[in-house]
């Protein structure tokens, strides 16, 4: 049962129908994926130019939600879909809202970026903002690519990462409220990065809801909150 | 997947066709029809042309004298003297009057033969009903002889016939037409008497009781049986060899010709089971044998077309099977039931072959009061008719066959009539 | 295969190998076999059940409808059976009242009980049975009788009212948890097939539930309605179950979801699943039951 078809229907239209919003889907995490990429690098490397693009393309991030949430209600509406096709389609109209979360976010980090490069001072904050941003990248890649395969397995890894970015976070946060004690004058700059650090942060949490939906899709458990 | 506009032409092209195969066919169908309406038409035609001279009868008017020496008799209640009496002999004085020209022993028996042999009897009826008559002189129409009926009807049309009669006979009516002593009524006697050797008294009445006895007798007999049998068979035999073997058998019976039911009748019934010939039970019995198969096909037929669903609904709310029969399948197979009781009768009432073999083809003057009197029955009536020399039972068998039809018409038209009224819609 | 063309045994063997391919690939293609040791999976059995049925096989002649099947039914409990066409839920619904007794070839064993009393008992008249245990049919068939006369045919066969006061109050009752009263009660004397199709399965309900049944059956009651009256059915499944044990066969998938607690799956004459219908039509246990509800081919 872990194995997940969503073919061989008597209608072949279903097939496709399916196979439509998931390989939508994956776009879209591909698309906020690259976002976040850029947003973290737009704030290292201060590329304000980088910045911008994000924040224009954030645009095309909610277009896709609203296009694949259309997708879904359809196939709702058309197929009722049951059991394991009612989960998927429940998981990504789940899935789109977190994607769309994830892109606000780095739509944030890419706002933060503008400001953080507008503005000349300390690169302090910049090695956590890097540490944690690797972090998110790969877990949310690693989500996408759990989502891609339908492995549990692979999920359940991907939300263990999450403890760590929790962790890292904590400490980021540690790190930055010392820089601020230590040099009053670079608290406007550093609370900048702090919320950088805390989007990062949020964007693990997503990633990580994404994880227990693919869990739900395929086991039939909700494990959230738990 | 070749071009849509070939297709079309091929459509149409065929269509053409397709179309002039149907107006054919249609034709077919209305030459058909119209060859057996015409076929019915003629039958009529011919047997209405030919029997509807024979619903009147020629009547000749006399001045009778009730002369009590004459006829013999001084006591009008004394049954014996009534029997003994000569009543033909006031009728013959009552011609010498009207002709008193006529003299040597030949030109009288010619004129006394213008009237029935039987009216004499007529005029004894008017006298027993009304004694006062007696002694005293009175004008009637009397019943003439058939010879003089069937001449009269064809100079009437404009064609004599006369056949048996003399020129002075022949005078002797035209004088009588001159005076208006000759005339056309209408023929009760068709109705009211039995058969008689004599054409112009001879009626159906007797005939017509040994059908009606005959029918239902048949219809008590076969109706029960025949439910009960297609009940049985339909809802609670078990589907086997043995039913298969009756099934096979009823079909076979419903096919077996209806002499062989009047052999069968007359070797058990009458042979065997002592049955008097000639009565109407024994003529039921054998028509009974030969409408069971009928009534037990058409009822099975019935039963089968009541949906399964409402014996399942039945079921399904506890009722038994006997409940479910009585409550359910009966009520709604009976008009179809009844139907083929009613064709079945009136097969059975058309039916002549079987009875002929059980003596039911004697001749028989009294109309039969009980089921155990000697009859007959319309159609050997016909037949009997048909095979007298007399002209005038010509148009005799005619109407009989008339009235045959006519009631076999009344008992369709029941049929389909009971069926439009008690079928119901489900 | 022709004969004429299997001349030479090389011929023949060819012709085999051919065969035998075809044959893997249907198994391929279909896993829709069903192994004979096949276990029930899910909650089949309940703590309190109305009736119980064990290891039950139904044959009609040599050919076998049901193969051991054991569930429960609980009490008040509205359990669905769905499955293909010719899985046997009819026939399984049908042996639960003996109406497969009307078929001569059908033959049913192993244990059917109601309350613990065997069903099946040679004492047990079927005539009780269908008292206790009323039906719905897939066709509604009132008879072509008045409506009244339809309610009341059961009670009156049964003997259950006394006067006609009491009959006109049973007929009243059943209309009116039939949900059919008030359209109804200005006619009561006007034929029963003049009804709409939705009304008309309704009447049947009224019919059966007119002689208080403990459990009434089902056999696909709205396949023949429209959805609105397909609707209303399903309501008064729901209220009905609060009185009556019903048990229900259904072509569509979605009135099992709605108006079951439980739903059982067949298969081939096989009992597959049995689950909370909530669980079935979110997460069934078997994958036939999956490729059945999902509208997949296995």
């Amino acid at each position: 049962m872990d194995k997940m078809k969503f073919e061989n229907h008597y209608m072949k239209q279903f097939d496709e129908e399916l196979e439509e919003i998931r390989t939508r889907l994956m776009e879209m995490g591909g698309k906020v994926e690259q976002q976040l990429q850029n947003a973290v690098r737009a704030v290292i490397e201060a590329d304000s130019q980088l910045a911008e693009d994000v924040i224009k393309e954030e645009q095309l991030v909610d277009n896709m939600e609203v296009d694949i949430d259309e997708a879904c209600i359809l196939i709702i509406a058309r197929r009722q879909p049951a059991a394991s096709d009612l989960r998927l389609v429940m998981m990504v109209t789940k899935a789109v809202n977190d994607l769309e979360r994830i892109g606000d976010e780095a739509k944030k980090i890419a706002n933060h970026a503008v400001i953080l490069a507008s503005e000349d001072g300390t690169s302090k904050g910049y090695t956590e903002v890097r540490h944690l941003g690797q972090s998110v990248v790969t877990m949310l890649g690693n989500a996408l690519d759990a989502f891609a395969r339908f492995d549990v397995d692979a999920a359940m890894r991907t939300i263990e990462e999450d403890n760590q970015i929790d962790l890292d976070y904590k400490t980021a946060l540690r790190e930055l409220v010392t820089y601020m004690m230590e040099d009053p004058r670079s608290i406007g700059r550093v609370l900048n990065v702090l919320w950088v650090v805390r989007s990062l942060e949020r964007i693990g949490d997503h990633a990580k809801n994404l994880c227990e939906q693919i869990v739900f899709v395929v086991k039939g458990k909700d494990i959230r909150h738990q | 997947m070749s071009k849509p506009l070939d297709n079309l032409g091929k459509i149409r092209k065929s269509l053409n066709r397709r179309n002039r195969s149907e107006q054919l066919f249609r034709w077919y169908g209305r030459i058909a029809i119209m060859i057996g309406l015409a076929a019915v038409l003629v039958l009529f035609t011919d047997i209405v042309s030919k029997g509807n001279g024979a619903f009147r009868i020629t009547y000749l008017q006399l001045e009778v004298n009730y002369d009590q020496e004459l006829i013999g008799v001084d006591n009008l209640a004394d049954p014996r003297q009534l029997a003994q009496g000569d009543w033909q002999v006031i009728l013959k004085q009552a011609l010498r009057n009207q002709f008193p020209d006529v003299s040597g022993r030949g030109d009288k028996r010619r004129l006394n033969a213008l009237v029935s042999n039987g009216a004499g009897f007529d005029l004894k009826d008017r006298l027993v009903a009304n004694p006062l008559l007696l002694g005293e002189t009175e004008t009637v129409w009397v019943l003439a002889d058939d010879d003089i009926d069937t001449y009269y009807k064809s100079w009437l049309d404009g064609e004599p016939y006369a056949a048996r009669l003399t020129d002075k006979q022949v005078e002797w009516i035209t004088q009588l037409h001159d005076q208006g002593k000759i005339r056309l009524q209408f023929n009760s006697n068709l109705f009211t008497r039995g058969d008689s050797r004599e054409p112009e008294q001879a009626g159906i009445r007797g005939a017509v009781m040994g059908s009606l006895l005959t029918l239902i007798l048949t219809l008590i007999l076969s109706f029960p049986i025949g439910v009960a049998a297609a009940i049985y068979l339909e809802e609670f035999a078990p589907k086997n060899g043995w039913t298969d073997f009756i099934e096979v058998n009823i079909n076979n019976l419903a096919a077996v010709p209806s002499i062989i039911f009047g052999l069968l009748g007359l070797a058990i019934f009458i042979n065997f089971f002592h049955v008097p010939r000639s009565v109407p039970i024994v003529g039921g019995l054998v028509l009974t044998l030969m409408t069971l198969p009928t009534i037990i096909i058409t009822s099975r037929a019935a039963i089968k077309s009541v949906p399964p669903s409402i014996r399942e609904a039945a079921l399904g709310m506890g009722a038994s099977k006997y409940q479910m029969v009585l409550h359910h399948v009966l009520p709604l197979a009976l008009p179809g039931m009844l139907t083929g009781a009613i064709i079945g009768m009136a097969q059975a009432l058309g039916e002549s072959a079987p009875l002929l073999m059980i003596g039911m083809v004697a001749f028989i003057v009294d109309i039969p009061g009980g089921f155990s009197d000697p009859a007959t029955v319309l159609p050997v009536q016909i037949f009997l008719w048909a095979d007298s020399p007399e002209r005038a039972f010509i148009e005799k068998t005619s109407a009989a066959i008339m009235v045959l039809l006519s009631f076999l018409i009344v008992m369709n038209t029941t049929a389909v009539w009971l069926r439009k009224r008690l079928e119901r819609r489900w | 295969m022709n004969e004429a063309n299997l001349a030479t045994p090389a011929a023949a063997a060819n012709a085999e190998k051919v065969e035998a391919k075809i044959e893997v690939k249907l198994d391929a293609k279909q896993n829709l076999e069903v192994a004979d040791d096949q276990v029930t999976v899910g909650q089949c059995f309940t703590d309190a059940p109305k009736m119980t049925m064990r290891n039950v096989n139904v044959f009609y002649d040599d050919k076998q409808a049901i193969h051991n099947v054991s569930i429960d039914i609980a009490q008040n409990e509205v359990i669905a059976m769905i499955g293909p066409s010719g899985c046997g839920k009819s026939t399984f619904l049908r042996s639960l009242n003996r109406m497969n007794d009307t078929v001569e070839s059908c033959r049913v064993e192993g244990e059917i009980c109601m309350d613990g009393e065997d069903l099946y008992a040679p004492k047990l008249d079927v005539v009780e049975l269908r008292a206790r245990v009323g039906m719905v049919f897939q066709k509604p068939n009132p008879f072509p009788k008045s409506i009244y006369d339809n309610v009341a045919y059961g009670p009156k066969i049964h003997g259950l009212a006394d006067t006609r006061v009491d009959l006109d109050e049973i007929v009243e009752n059943s209309l009116r948890r039939a949900s059919l009263w008030d359209e109804v009660k200005e006619r009561l004397h006007q034929s029963g097939t003049g009804l709409s199709g939705g009304q008309q399965q309704r009447l049947c309900i009224a019919r059966a539930i007119a002689v208080s049944p403990e459990v009434i059956l089902m056999d696909e009651p709205c396949s023949a309605l429209d959805p609105i009256a397909t609707a209303k059915i399903e309501e008064l499944i729901e209220e009905l179950s609060e009185n009556f044990t019903i048990a229900i066969v259904t072509h569509s998938m979605q009135q099992a979801a709605r108006v079951s607690h439980r739903t059982a799956y067949f298969h081939l004459g096989r009992l597959i699943e049995v689950n909370p219908t909530e669980q079935v039509f979110t997460m069934p246990e078997h994958e036939l039951t999956e490729a059945y509800i999902t509208g997949r081919f296995g």
